[in-house]
């Protein structure tokens, strides 16, 4: 007698209705946790680093808190960010040189050739203005990417330079943490602002001590890894 | 008429829900796509509904944004900086994550001309 068997699957989808069943715990336990009043401590804790802030004499409190107050995890981002590259350069670098890119229109070449130094010079504005407004390294080397891949989907030839991108990246990986050695032997803190930082000078470029220069430096690494990214992803082999 | 929507119950329901809703989408698509890059979006939908209910949770009306400045000293009408920063973050590492599993995905598509979740069997054996 054979068994006849049964796709106990069809019939109940159970993947799905536990994954449902789940989330919406998921949603009453967040649900509870709102509509109870917040502890005053949490509450609190804006406004304490925000009295902290002024001390640093940058204006922008969302970056002192990334640059100054959580340095060490963003040198450690950026590590996560490197690794990521490198993972994808490793993936997909292929020693073929041939792409097999679209050839694209005329329109597309001429505005490109237009807009990339405007987006090149507004990557770097929202770079080096980071700790005055809204803004920073981590947006600005994103614009900056995202010009790299307006030339890279216009231009049929155009290729990042590998030495270049490299370079920078060594620069900036290095330039961070040396900043952050130098701040542990003045100040015995790593990371410690030890360039003059004054509330008086609040508002002005060149304020903050550290900050602008780190996040300057943050810009540089992530424009150069997103370039790379987005240009390994978008080579292709032949064969495929 | 936009009075009703600046109370901040309102303000915390709407995007609770609205979040809620957004990752149930992306749970959806998680659960029921098989091509594996339709996985990845779904969990980059999820992904930015957090973003969404963070930044949402602790927007308040009247607070200006957390800049100084000579005349805006007096911090207890700013809004916190600590979630914007935290999202940041978050923000980064999940583009990060994102980009190296599409990687992996276009890898594994070059040496075995497949993109069905369930058709990946050369592990199990």
């Amino acid at each position: 007698m054979s068994v006849k068997k049964i796709s106990l699957k069809r019939e109940l989808p159970t993947t799905t209705l536990s994954g449902f069943a789940l989330s919406g715990l998921l949603v009453l336990t967040i649900l509870n946790i709102l509509l109870q009043n917040m502890p005053s401590k949490i509450q609190t804790a804006g406004d304490a680093l925000l009295k902290l802030n002024a001390t640093e004499g940058v204006a922008n409190a969302v970056t002192t808190v990334v640059v100054f107050f959580r340095g060490f995890d963003t040198l450690g981002e950026i590590a996560v960010l490197f690794i990521a590259s490198l993972g994808i350069g490793l993936m997909l670098h292929s020693n073929s040189k041939c792409n097999i890119k679209a050839e694209s229109n005329f329109m597309l070449q001429t505005a490109s050739k237009l807009l990339f130094p405007i987006i090149l010079l507004f990557g770097t504005y929202v770079m080096i203005y980071g700790h005055l407004s809204p803004g920073g390294g981590f947006q600005g080397g994103v614009i900056i990417a995202s010009g790299v891949l307006l030339l890279l989907i216009s231009h049929k030839a155009f290729e990042v330079p590998h030495s270049v991108i490299v370079a920078l990246e060594t620069f900036a990986g290095v330039s961070y943490v040396l900043i952050g050695l130098i701040g542990l032997l003045v100040l015995d803190v790593f990371l410690g602002n030890f360039l003059p930082h004054d509330i008086s000078q609040m508002g002005l470029l060149l304020s903050g001590g550290i900050i602008p220069l780190v996040y300057i430096i943050v810009g540089i690494k992530v424009g150069s890894e997103m370039s790379m990214i987005v240009q390994n992803l978008i080579q292709r082999d032949h064969d495929v | 008429m936009f009075e009703f929507f600046n109370q901040p119950e309102v303000i915390k329901t709407i995007v609770t829900l609205g979040s809620m809703l957004l990752f149930f989408v992306g749970l959806f698509g998680l659960l029921t796509r098989k091509h594996i890059i339709k996985i990845f979006i779904s969990i980059a939908i999820m992904e930015t509904s957090i973003f969404l209910l963070f930044i949402g949770l602790t927007f308040k009306t009247d607070f200006i944004a957390p800049i100084l400045d000579k005349i805006h000293l007096d911090v207890s009408t700013m809004n916190d900086p600590i979630p914007h920063a935290m999202i940041l973050t978050a923000i980064v590492i999940g583009m990060a994550v994102l980009a190296l599993g599409v990687s992996f995905a276009i890898e594994y598509f070059k040496l075995t001309g497949k993109t069905d979740i369930d058709e990946m069997s050369e592990m199990r054996h």
